[in-house]
């Protein structure tokens, strides 16, 4: 009994040593990877000369709220903001439309020259965005879209690489289910819409999110395809704070903070799917 | 009759009224620009002066982002047809499209060209033409802190003896604590150009034919920047920030950013100081950074040029361009500028302006050359490589000179 008593205590403590390790390492990298945005945080209540102190100060002295309405007042944040919330929204509801279409026929239908037509799409992820950007400025302009939300939306709705990591996860999905429906008398797009995508939830999830965020953080392609404020979206205004001899770090931070604040309550709402859909399909 | 009368003088009305609409059209122009958040009220101001002087006329303020962005947009619109009326270009930016500028010089009066800074005429004129004027411009000095630096440098060799004098290892762990001076080789080449000029050399010969980085002036100037490395910070970021840590004495940077470096003497606790740059074998020059203003000449109306043509000459004007300078850090482009008494007070009111104007007045710009941004960026590296001790200065400098050959045959 009581040698049984020990062997318990053993495990118990050997359980508790390992979690405690396990939680110590989690704790630290946590801590790792919050910092940063602690520190975009505290910088941006900070005064100037206390962002430039040093050693560094953690916690500023006094709460400079005034950094954020002198952020706001820097740019027309108001349009920034409506901009990128129109422009992410409508092209991730477009790129997950072309990609479940597109990433389904390349997954499980037959056609001529199908892996050919695969294999040159997924070529096109090996040509540089920088490189483009110049004849993709003549063709919009040609287009007359310059300027317009069609510029900043048309061109991305489709994605490759969204193709890619839903065709991945779609060809998981057994053949025997599509022969069965089909039995059934399951129309492809039925099979499509009722099955697959329920089926692959996480998978879209992850490229909704990383569209979403994508769109958000998009900055040259708006720089270059617009030219009035009203186009602009919140990472042009967050440039504005950085100039080739210095930067207003406390306002950069402030307009930081808000451009921020969307997307960790979108990941907040969706980290399930998207750590699962990430999981999944194999992609870190 | 009566009502004859009535008709007729009311056609006239609306007649006169239409000449009036028509004949004085209004005139919209776009400046692309890459003046960020502190500035652009500044730069507004300016507009709104013009504006209220020329009511039929409209400006489009476009910011393009920093820098790099701007060129890559305005590469982008001429390939495609659609610059804006007025940008802000760099030199070597201008080379490339000079046909589809618009050629501001010829509309200005001799006076009015006769007032630009010397250093800036030739960074301005292409083919014996000025086509664009100046706009920002600021100058290389020195900074460094009083408290540590009671007397700055004055010479290349009391340059050197007072970083070695400065430089401390506080707990002689082999670390250095406190650096004499700093220099950021691939972001600011330009601490070496002026090295460069000073000892008389240049990045290629007179007729660009030649590299002539690694003859007797190059190696001269990049000896002695590689005499310095013992007690220099070689960093990428910043030098503000290590300024402020207090990790650092003294270093060469643009008169832009002085409201920045004063700022880090504020933080760091001392008085900051602003010299000119020490005088070299050869001269004490010093390079004149910041762009130009130039107008385009594709798809613009006449009378869009004309209010373009305009503007520019407008902020060259002696009050604009000193407006522009207190506000906005920059030096004034124009000689008459340092003259005014609204400068004169400006510079008795904050005594780092006297050595900043002064070294304006003896300051020399980019070269010309399409590649000059290639060429910029390899001598950034050789820089680099010499200040690490990856490379000595001779085998840095023929390498750099290599690479240039290279971009002169493209």
């Amino acid at each position: 009994m009581a040698s049984r008593q020990i062997a318990l205590d053993k495990n118990n403590l050997r359980g508790f040593s390992y979690r405690f390790t396990l939680y110590t390492l989690l704790f630290v990298g946590c801590a790792i990877m919050l910092l940063p945005f602690f520190w975009m945080v505290t910088t941006s209540l900070k005064t100037s000369n206390e962002v430039m102190s040093f050693p560094p100060k953690w916690i500023p002295s006094n709460l400079q709220w005034i950094n954020y309405i002198k952020a706001w007042r820097a740019a027309p944040f108001g349009y920034y903001f409506f901009n990128s919330f129109f422009i992410a929204i409508t092209t991730t509801i477009g790129e997950l439309i072309t990609s479940v279409l597109a990433a389904y026929a390349f997954a499980k239908m037959r056609f001529f020259g199908k892996n050919v037509l695969f294999a040159i799409m997924l070529g096109t992820l090996m040509i540089p965005g920088e490189m483009l950007l110049v004849p993709n400025y003549v063709t919009i302009t040609h287009l007359h879209w310059y300027n317009h939300y069609q510029a900043l939306i048309i061109p991305w709705l489709a994605s490759v690489f969204g193709i890619f990591l839903l065709r991945q996860f779609f060809r998981s999905i057994p053949d025997e289910l599509l022969d069965a429906a089909r039995i059934d008398g399951c129309s492809r797009f039925r099979f499509l819409w009722r099955i697959v995508v329920p089926l692959s939830k996480p998978a879209i999830m992850t490229v909704a999110l990383l569209k979403f965020i994508g769109s958000w953080n998009a900055f040259l392609w708006v720089l270059i395809m617009t030219s009035s404020d009203k186009m602009r979206t919140v990472p042009v205004g967050l440039a504005l704070f950085s100039s080739d001899v210095g930067t207003i770090y406390e306002q950069l931070m402030a307009a930081a903070v808000m451009a921020i604040i969307p997307i960790l309550i979108l990941f907040f709402f969706t980290q399930k799917q998207f750590i699962q859909g990430i999981a999944r399909t194999g992609i870190k | 009759m009566k009502s004859w009368k009535f008709l007729t003088f009311g056609l006239i009305v609306v007649f006169l009224f239409g000449l009036f609409v028509f004949a004085d059209d209004a005139v919209t122009i776009t400046f692309w620009h890459a003046m960020s958040s502190g500035h652009q009220p500044h730069l507004q101001k300016l507009v709104d002066g013009f504006l209220a002087e020329n009511p039929n006329i409209a400006i489009e303020l476009v910011y393009q982002g920093g820098y790099g962005d701007l060129q890559q947009k305005i590469n982008a619109a001429v390939v495609a047809g659609n610059p804006p009326t007025l940008a802000q270009v760099y030199e070597n930016w201008t080379t490339p499209i000079l046909e589809v500028l618009y050629p501001i010089g010829p509309q200005m009066t001799d006076a009015e060209k006769a007032d630009i800074i010397d250093g800036l005429v030739g960074s301005n004129t292409y083919n014996g033409i000025l086509y664009t004027v100046p706009f920002n411009k600021s100058i290389m000095v020195l900074y460094y802190r009083t408290d540590l630096v009671p007397n700055p440098p004055t010479t290349w060799a009391e340059y050197l003896q007072m970083a070695k004098d400065v430089t401390l290892d506080e707990d002689g762990d082999g670390t250095i604590d406190r650096f004499g001076t700093a220099f950021r080789p691939s972001a600011n080449p330009e601490q070496f150009l002026n090295f460069l000029e000073e000892a008389g050399g240049s990045i290629l010969n007179d007729d660009w034919t030649e590299a002539a980085i690694n003859n007797a002036a190059g190696l001269a100037a990049m000896e002695f920047a590689v005499s310095l490395a013992p007690y220099s910070l070689i960093t990428s970021g910043y030098l503000s920030d290590p300024f402020a840590a207090g990790q650092l004495c003294m270093f060469i940077d643009t008169s832009a950013g002085y409201y920045y470096n004063n700022q880090s003497a504020g933080t760091g606790g001392f008085e900051m100081g602003v010299a000119r740059v020490p005088v070299g074998p050869v001269n004490q020059k010093s390079m004149i950074q910041g762009t130009n203003v130039a107008v385009f000449d594709m798809n613009q109306t006449q009378a869009q040029k004309d209010a373009a043509v305009k503007f520019a000459r407008f902020l060259l004007r002696p009050e604009n361009t000193v407006y522009w300078a207190e506000m906005g850090g920059y030096q004034p482009v124009t000689k008459s500028a340092y003259e005014t008494e609204e400068w004169e007070n400006f510079v008795a009111a904050h005594s780092y302006q006297v050595p900043m104007s002064a070294q304006m007045l003896d300051g020399f710009s980019q070269i010309l050359h399409p590649n000059y941004g290639d060429m910029r960026e390899v001598v950034g590296t050789a820089f680099e490589e010499a200040m690490v001790g990856e490379a000595t200065p001779i085998d840095a400098l023929d390498d750099a000179a290599a690479q240039i050959q290279d971009l002169l045959a493209e």
